[in-house]
């Protein structure tokens, strides 16, 4: 179980992420929801230790992982795996290779540096690329795929980490529809078929509706929602993203969701030509 | 090491059917390995082998730390002797500094248009690709000080030869560079600007000139620093700056005052690098 506690991030004036306490427990779909620069993004990188929460405690089944530094802190990195929105992968590496980094806490250093990764370190790999139907894909450049077929081989690198726990950061947000559902199946397939415990930034409140068990909303760096999808309100809503409410609301665009330096009537204008 | 997640149990239990499917990738194979392993072994030969075939030997080397250690003894306490010794230095040094300057910045200046030319995205015709990479090649095979020794011939004893022969050497290198830089620019800021109705110039001006910008700038301020140095060796065959002066303190065994020159210049070195640190964040910028 995943107890955060009291936590905060500062960066000069702001604070990004505001006295933040939840708990997740194990084998659970979490969805944060909340506008952009609601914190949400600074919440999962605070969690893998991207970012160093300024105060506050992190802990994993009792151990307080917001105090570990060096081999203890990059074995709590390969147990919390990040999925991210630009994917992160290495471009100029091979499909295979970026998976197989998925296991670098996991190899000596002299064999992962050298390529020699074992035998099983590889049929893991290909076995995860399998499961997300792109082993045909392993030799390829990783810069040559699809954002959807990049976002799974990010998916595949963070399952060979054996992770407990898959933070993932907007994951779906550059990517088509199709693809995003492709992306999220994959995820709900993880959680339900290993238990795996997911933690996902979404911006799409439809998705969030569709696949989480919980959501987390939050506004200015703090929760400010916390409960099943089903009791996230139209209202609750509305008030949790603001300006942006109509856009993920999916409601017909009014006036109001316009840049201010539109004229009202530019729009049907443009759109005549 | 967690022996027996289930994650790792469920991607092994389908072992065999990805080891008949994905046989290739999941063994590179001897060949390739023994590849790898005979390229490094056969360069580590080579090295020693070449040392043994150009009858460098060992011995010499510690032989000869002895008078290295008395040279080195004899430098202590580096000193110019006199104030006006001194302000002779110092204004060679400056001597040393402008002939850098200027020839770095004649060099970069000339290469921005041949270095547009000898891109391969930039030029579709060959022939002119073909001319302007075989000529920056040309002139660049020529080092620094052999192009001084001509210079020399041509302008006479003196610091213009010096500017003339760093430009020559560092057209053809920066040339290279730049085409290089222009190749590697992304296609699609290109392409943004081709969609709006800009012409094929305002692309460049505006789609490939600003991602280069950055790299070329670090390139102009390192061979400025770098041609620092290089400027006091062209000095040593007469044109111009601190080399002279060093050179002629290392004949006439004033050990002391050489050490002082070595000094001097190594600070002049040091402060060019600081400043040029500083240009180079002002013009990379930061992304955000």
């Amino acid at each position: 179980m995943l107890v955060i506690d009291g936590m905060s991030c500062v960066f000069g004036q702001t604070r990004a992420v505001n006295n933040v306490s939840l708990s997740i427990p194990r084998g659970a779909f979490v969805g944060v929801i909340g506008r952009s620069g609601a914190g949400k993004s600074t919440l999962l990188r605070a969690l893998n230790r991207l970012v160093e929460p300024s105060e506050g405690r992190i802990h994993w089944d009792n151990e307080d992982v917001s105090s570990l530094s060096g081999r203890a802190l990059r074995d709590w990195r390969r147990r919390c795996a990040m999925i991210f929105q630009q994917f992160n992968l290495v471009g100029r590496l091979d499909v295979l290779t970026n998976v197989l980094t998925g296991r670098l806490a996991h190899t000596p250093g002299w064999r992962s540096n050298l390529k020699l990764w074992s035998a099983d370190d590889r049929a893991i790999a290909m076995a995860a690329l399998d499961q997300l139907d792109i082993a045909n894909l392993a030799p390829q450049r990783a810069d040559n795929l699809s954002g959807g077929q990049q976002q799974r081989v990010a998916i595949c690198r963070a399952l060979v980490q054996e992770p407990d726990i898959i933070l993932a950061d907007e994951p779906v947000a550059s990517l088509d529809p199709r693809n995003a559902r492709i992306v999220m199946d994959a995820l709900q397939r993880i959680n339900r078929h290993y238990g795996m415990t997911v933690l996902c930034n979404l911006h799409s409140l439809d998705l969030a509706h569709a696949y989480c068990d919980r959501l987390v909303g939050m506004a200015a760096g703090r929760v400010v929602f916390d409960d099943v999808p089903a009791a996230l309100t139209e209202a609750a809503a509305r008030e949790l993203y603001g300006m942006e409410a109509d856009e993920v609301l999916d409601a017909a665009p009014t006036g109001a969701t316009q840049p201010d330096g539109v004229p009202a009537g530019a729009a049907s204008n443009a759109s005549a030509m | 090491m967690t022996g027996h997640s289930p994650l790792r149990d469920a991607f092994l239990a389908n072992r065999d059917r990805i080891a008949d499917q994905h046989a290739a990738l999941l063994d590179p194979g001897w060949r390739s390995r023994m590849g790898t392993i005979a390229i490094f072994g056969g360069g580590i030969v080579l090295y020693i082998a070449s040392f043994f075939l150009l009858d460098m030997s060992l011995s010499n080397l510690i032989g000869g730390f002895r008078r290295l250690a008395d040279i080195v003894g004899l430098m202590f306490p580096p000193t110019p002797e006199t104030w006006s010794r001194f302000y002779l230095y110092l204004g060679a040094i400056g001597q040393t500094l402008s002939i850098a300057f200027l020839g770095t910045l004649l060099a970069a200046v000339l290469a921005v248009p041949m270095g547009f030319l000898a891109a391969r995205n930039v030029v579709a015709n060959r022939l002119v690709h073909l001319l302007a990479r075989r000529s920056l090649d040309t002139i660049r095979s020529v080092d620094t000080l052999i192009w001084a020794l001509i210079w020399i011939n041509v302008v006479g004893l003196g610091p213009f030869a010096g500017v003339l022969a760093i430009m020559c050497s560092d057209f053809g290198a920066f040339g290279k560079l730049m085409s290089e830089a222009i190749e590697t620019a992304s296609d699609k800021p290109v392409e943004g600007i081709l969609s709006t109705g800009g012409s094929r110039f305002a692309a460049i001006r505006f789609g490939v000139v600003p991602q280069i910008l950055p790299v070329f700038a670090s390139q102009i301020l390192y061979y400025f620093e770098s041609n620092t140095r290089s400027a006091t060796i062209i000095g040593i065959v007469g044109a111009g700056g601190i080399g002279l002066h060093l050179s002629e303190l290392i004949r006439v065994l004033e050990w002391q005052q050489a050490a002082f020159v070595i000094l001097m210049v190594l600070v002049t070195v040091a402060a060019i690098d600081q400043i040029s640190q500083r240009l180079r964040g002002a013009i990379i910028g930061r992304r955000r």
